[in-house]
């Protein structure tokens, strides 16, 4: 297990890239999942204040 | 030939629902073949003979690269089908895209650093990869940096949709002309950016992490597309059922 | 309605005798001479406007020596960039006075409804443009080049580089110059488009004029900058007119 996490001496190279590359894959679902929420909130408040407008 | 298909695209509440019903089917196969290209590319695949066990980074910086290019051509195809056809769902595409790749750009950029760092001996060298991802990095925010600018949304979409169509025409030639000056002052083999000769079993988890990201970008794109949609239908009636679900 | 006279230029009518103002004119190419010539005579009317961008170019060159060294020695070794990103951020600079003026009243309202192709007017603009800030950049640069330690031999393929190259930036300049239009303080936004599209034009031009001022053949990139500056004129005007369109509605 240690040699993998040492990863040939590469450790301090390796696992930030994936940990950066891993994080912003995540930080997209969440970004995404969030401006979703955020419009469909702000859709809401629109119906409730004043009705579709046409 | 009938193009009922295509208009059918054009109509939000449709591409709503679809992009609704159709995202888990994107997100789990993405998460399924990135989990097993990791494992591929972590523990199965051998070391290289040059770098060792350095080259695993491909595993992240590859994909991160490609998501940056394939993002920014995707926004620039919506964007000119926006343009020719008038289609709002086109705009809500393209600006859907513009986060996801400017993101993953910065990852390629990190990325590729990080590669370079043990390679190279230094954090930065102008080779004509990172370069190019630098200019990529640019051209993303001046699009995200106009559509902030503009106020009129209509007017942001459109003004920002021929912004990406003359930039999809630049990438090229930029690349060119960046390979073009790297090459000038004669880089010697090792600063461009390791391309290690991939063996089968070094390969496929590469190939399995470029399809998972693939398929994580459609996922990621059809949620951001519905919250597009929704701001960019503020009079419609189909808008009450689906939000108050 | 009325015939919408061009307010700034009361005599111009009397000495054509026929149209004067695109909407008049009976071809694309009657139409897109008149804006040149318009925009010439007006630019030509406030110099101190016009010398601007050539007293910038000069300044900016002059940062270099006083940043770097006085050696002329050292400093011939980075002129044909320091030469070229004087350049590129004077003609950016000088992007400005594209449109702002027509748009603020309405001239380029009436060029998009004068039924003339909007894409040729676009070029006649952005023609006149290059002839009062390119040509003079252009016919400048030997004395910043001579002053960074340039040779006088290389001058020649230095003005050919400058000259060519600012023909390419005029166009890609005027795509980010129309899709700013309207934008308030849109001058740092206006740079980050403009500049990564100038890239190719910034490598081409400065390894041409490297290659001068070491004396030699500069052939293969000026041939690239001027294929540039080809694909610019064919293309860059349609980018403007519809950025121009979309401003306007």
């Amino acid at each position: 297990m240690r040699e993998f996490l040492a990863m040939g001496g590469y450790a301090a190279f390796l696992w930030p890239s994936y940990a950066v590359t891993l994080g912003v894959a995540i930080l997209n679902v969440v970004w995404a999942r969030r401006s979703l929420a955020r419009a469909v909130a702000a859709a809401r408040l629109r119906l409730a204040a004043g009705g579709a407008d046409s | 030939m009938s193009w009922t298909w295509f208009h059918r695209l054009g109509s939000p509440p449709h591409i709503y629902r679809l992009a609704e019903q159709l995202t888990p089917w994107f997100a789990w196969p993405a998460a399924a073949l990135i989990l097993a290209a990791l494992y591929g590319g972590l523990v199965l695949a051998p070391p290289d003979y040059q770098q060792g066990d350095g080259f695993r980074i491909i595993y992240v910086h590859a994909p991160a690269a490609w998501m940056s290019l394939m993002v920014y051509t995707t926004m620039a195809v919506a964007a000119a089908v926006a343009l020719i056809w008038r289609m709002k769902v086109a705009h809500a595409v393209a600006a859907s895209c513009a986060p996801i790749g400017a993101s993953f750009t910065v990852a390629a950029l990190v990325t590729g650093s990080l590669w370079g760092e043990p390679m190279w001996g230094t954090w930065w060298e102008w080779d004509p990869r990172l370069t190019s991802e630098l200019i990529l990095l640019f051209l993303y925010l001046g699009y995200m940096g106009l559509r902030g600018a503009i106020e009129d949304p209509q007017r942001a979409d459109r003004t920002s949709a021929v912004l990406a169509v003359v930039g999809i025409v630049n990438v090229p030639i930029i690349h060119y002309s960046v390979t073009w000056w790297n090459s000038l002052h004669q880089a010697p083999s090792v600063m461009r950016l390791g391309k290690p000769q991939l063996s089968m079993p070094m390969l496929w988890p590469l190939l399995m992490m470029l399809l998972g990201f693939t398929l994580f970008f459609v996922a990621v794109l059809l949620v951001r597309l519905r919250g597009e949609i929704l701001v960019r239908e503020r009079s419609a009636s189909w808008i009450r059922e689906v939000v108050e679900t | 309605m009325d015939e919408p006279r061009n307010p700034a230029l009361p005599g111009v009518e009397a000495a054509l005798g026929g149209a004067t103002a695109p909407h008049d004119a009976t071809s694309v190419l009657e139409a897109a001479r008149l804006v040149l010539e318009r925009d010439m005579t007006l630019a030509l009317r406030r110099r101190g406007q016009l010398v601007q961008p050539l007293a910038f170019f000069a300044i900016v060159t002059m940062l270099f020596p006083l940043a770097i060294s006085p050696e002329l020695a050292r400093l011939r070794e980075v002129a044909a960039g320091v030469l070229w990103v004087a350049a590129l951020l004077a003609s950016l600079l000088a992007l400005e006075f594209l449109f702002r003026d027509d748009a603020y009243d309405g001239t380029l309202e009436q060029y998009a409804l004068s039924g003339q192709p909007l894409t040729g007017l676009m070029f006649a603009k952005t023609a006149a443009h290059w002839l009062l800030t390119g040509l003079p950049l252009a016919l400048m640069a030997p004395l910043a080049a001579l002053s960074l330690g340039a040779p006088s031999e290389s001058l020649p393929g230095i003005v050919a580089s400058v000259a060519v190259g600012t023909v390419a930036l005029s166009l890609i300049g005027s795509i980010g110059a129309a899709l700013t239009l309207g934008i308030r303080r849109s001058g740092v936004l206006l740079a980050l488009l403009t500049l990564p599209l100038s890239l190719p034009v910034l490598i081409f031009g400065a390894r041409a004029s490297e290659l001068a001022i070491h004396g030699e053949s500069y052939v293969a990139p000026l041939e690239l900058l001027a294929a540039l500056a080809v694909l610019g004129i064919t293309l860059a005007p349609l980018a403007s007119a519809a950025a121009v369109r979309i401003s306007l509605e």
